[in-house]
């Protein structure tokens, strides 16, 4: 009955391809779709499914590609406590949209990407509860200002991959009545696939999986017209850090802990591939990075604050590329700071294939060779600018 | 009795039952209409309505034994991927599929085991924990109201069997992969991959891993060309029968949790069909998709079984 469907399907794959993923569907050394990349040749065969056509300004890179706005304050979160001032985040917030559009007013700013008839996800991070999550705070103003557009209630939706995060967190109760607060799973035990979309995900066999699939939230595919990316300045033992590309990316797609096991880490490819997939790709089109707080090993967790540092910043840009190469950075600094090794170190005798407790125990452990190039892999793909001396960040202080 | 009635009794596996008809009321509760029952046990259990099968312990004792199906996490060594290693008795029952067969299943495992068993027709029967009668006695009950089949197995390659156990090994591997093979005596000309243990092709050497040995017949097949994918679960095998014109799909999930939204690609020229769900009854497919040789559909929810009638 759907063959048209399907058919509209593969056509919308072969879009995909003409955009550059072909680079890494044939599974075969990838000239740099962008002079000055160097892409590894050693890369998975992907085959993207979509039957989406991107926007005509997609929202990744979006309308400011390469530049990133940093706001900085000393008194955004009570570092005793660990709490976050609504006051100062909003200022934040409040100077950092302004910036970012050139706006005259706050409101003005957030105009120029959302609408009332929008239907708008919030992408929250829930995986560092909870010492490191998408602040309330940042969340709360977002809806907010959402809401003073004439953005209704019931078309703001905050969501997860799965549902046990989802109540961790809590969102509901730092949010106005009537915001939906989802997610796609009960938990992460790989038997809910209802909320993903059937007809819209990435294969890829990497370890000889038998469930070669990753699919989209039927959320994003289906309901929401817009998204805002909110993700933490966090460590992860697979990416070397996880920002915008990897909290939009693997939490809004099923089955993606696939990538990285015993040693081994396919998100150097995976990661920007399904950030790139539509609809994703064209509707992200605000990405505001949580930087009060951080984690700078044992990521993407932070049940203790033993890693946690605060780099007592947020940043905002349409640009997921851009701003994750500043947060390798930043990770991969503090990581120094604390004498551990870098994110990029390959070095086999730091590794400690699935051994989480060592991982935990000591910074100097890696449990899988990390992946932190899959940000330079997501710029051949269009995503963004990497190339630090084209990134143009404007720093502010509240 | 109607041919067709004859047919179901004989692929319901039979419930092994030595207890006393004091626990009468159990079995009835459960629904259980039939049992097989030693000699001393069988009169009482014929006065209370029920049809039975003499079968002695020794007789039980006689057939082969099978292990309880089920998952049980050992990582690194069902595959190199997180999945865990599934406990599934579908390999025997195509090596030989004339043998009789029994479990002893645990608490927990009788309705899996009986779900099981009647996916691949074979004659067996269950000896479960009383605490299993009523999940038992339902699975029996949905598994006698599905409408009756009798097609071919489908297969996308050969196996020949040697009867050794490396072969057997061999054979567990793909089929919880859920790649279809036939059973051969030797290499059969209409398939285009025929396995041969200690060939050139496949050395003997190669089969001492059975996992790696598996992905180099999954490669070879393509999973293009597979006629069966499942997609949203690595703890459920499928069983294909079709004439070419209509098939069943037993799905059996060993996982021992409900699965939503299972994604099931099967090659051939289907337009539609129904799935008949243990603990459900008939759903419709959904989210379905025809096209490139092939049908796409997902179920609401399985839990232990289900099996869908394409056409």
């Amino acid at each position: 009955m759907h063959r048209r469907a399907f058919v509209r399907l593969l056509t919308a794959g072969a879009w995909v391809k003409a955009a550059g993923i072909d680079l890494i569907a044939k599974g075969k050394p990838a000239a740099p779709a962008k002079p000055g990349l160097q892409i590894r040749a050693d890369l998975p065969t992907l085959k993207i499914v979509s039957r989406y056509s991107p926007a005509a300004v997609p929202g990744m890179p979006g309308p400011y590609p390469g530049r990133v706005i940093k706001v900085k304050s000393d008194n955004c979160v009570d570092t005793a406590t660990n709490t976050a001032n609504d006051q100062v985040v909003r200022e934040m917030m409040a100077q950092g949209m302004r910036a970012l559009t050139g706006a005259a007013s706050t409101e003005d700013a957030w105009r120029r990407f959302f609408a009332p008839a929008d239907v708008v996800g919030i992408k929250v991070n829930c995986g560092g509860f909870p010492n490191c999550i998408s602040a309330y705070e940042i969340v709360g103003e977002t809806v907010r200002q959402l809401t003073g557009l004439g953005v209704p209630v019931s078309q703001i939706y905050v969501y997860e991959r799965f549902q046990n995060q989802m109540d961790e967190c809590n969102y509901a109760a730092h949010l106005p009545q009537g915001v939906q607060t989802v997610a796609a799973e009960r938990a992460n035990r790989n038997t809910d696939n209802s909320g993903y979309d059937p007809e819209t995900f990435l294969e890829a066999n990497l370890f000889g999986e038998e469930d070669t699939r990753s699919n989209m939230m039927r959320l994003v595919s289906k309901r929401l017209t817009k998204i805002i990316n909110i993700p933490n300045m966090k460590d992860h033992g697979a990416t070397g850090a996880t920002g915008c590309l990897k909290n939009i990316a693997y939490g809004s797609f099923s089955n993606v802990a696939r990538t990285h096991q015993r040693g081994k880490s396919h998100t150097y490819s995976v990661v920007g591939t399904l950030a790139s997939m539509e609809p994703v790709r064209s509707r992200t089109v605000l990405q505001i990075m949580d930087g009060i707080r951080g984690v700078w090993h044992g990521g993407p967790f932070a049940r203790t604050t033993k890693y946690l540092f605060y780099p007592k910043q947020i940043m905002f840009g349409t640009d997921p590329v851009a701003i994750d190469r500043l947060l390798l950075d930043i990770i991969d600094n503090e990581r120094k700071a604390h004498g551990a090794i870098s994110i990029w170190d390959r070095n086999p005798a730091s590794l400690k294939i699935d051994d989480g407790r060592a991982r935990d125990a000591d910074p100097n452990v890696n449990i899988i060779i990390r992946e932190p190039g899959h940000v330079e892999f997501a710029a051949s793909l269009g995503l963004g600018v990497a190339d630090l001396a084209k990134i143009k960040v404007q720093e502010l202080t509240v | 009795m109607a041919p067709a009635i004859l047919f179901l009794l004989a692929a319901v596996p039979c419930l092994y039952w030595p207890h006393g008809i004091d626990t009468r009321p159990a079995i009835e509760a459960a629904g259980i209409k039939h049992l097989c029952a030693p000699a001393d046990q069988a009169d009482g259990w014929r006065k209370a309505g029920l049809t039975v099968t003499t079968v002695s312990e020794n007789d039980f004792g006689a057939r082969e034994a099978l292990s309880a199906p089920g998952v049980s996490p050992r990582p690194g060594v069902a595959s190199p991927t997180r999945a865990p290693w599934i406990v599934a008795s579908g390999w025997r029952f195509m090596r030989s599929p004339s043998t009789k067969y029994a479990y002893s299943a645990p608490a927990g495992k009788g309705a899996l085991a009986a779900a099981e068993a009647f996916a691949y027709g074979v004659d067996a029967m269950i000896k479960v924990d009383p605490a299993d009668l009523p999940s038992v006695g339902a699975m029996m009950a949905f598994l006698e109201t599905l409408p009756n089949e009798d097609l071919p197995p489908v297969a996308d390659f050969g196996v020949v069997d040697d009867g050794s156990a490396i072969v057997g090994e061999v054979m567990n591997l793909l089929a919880r992969r859920n790649l279809l093979f036939h059973v051969e005596k030797e290499p059969a000309a209409q398939f285009r991959v025929n396995v041969v243990v200690g060939s050139a092709a496949y050395p003997q050497a190669e089969a001492a891993d059975p996992s790696t040995f598996a992905q180099k017949v999954r490669s070879q097949l393509t999973d293009e060309q597979r006629s069966l994918r499942l997609f949203g679960s690595e703890v459920v095998i499928g069983r294909l029968t079709s004439d070419g014109k209509r098939a069943r799909l037993h799905l059996i999930n060993y996982g021992g949790r409900d699965i939503e939204g299972l994604r099931v690609r099967v090659r051939g020229g289907y337009k539609g069909g129904d799935a008949y769900i243990a603990g459900t009854g008939k759903a419709a497919l959904q989210d379905l998709v025809v096209a490139d040789g092939a049908i796409e559909f997902s179920l609401p929810k399985i839990g232990t079984y289900a099996a869908v009638d394409l056409r």
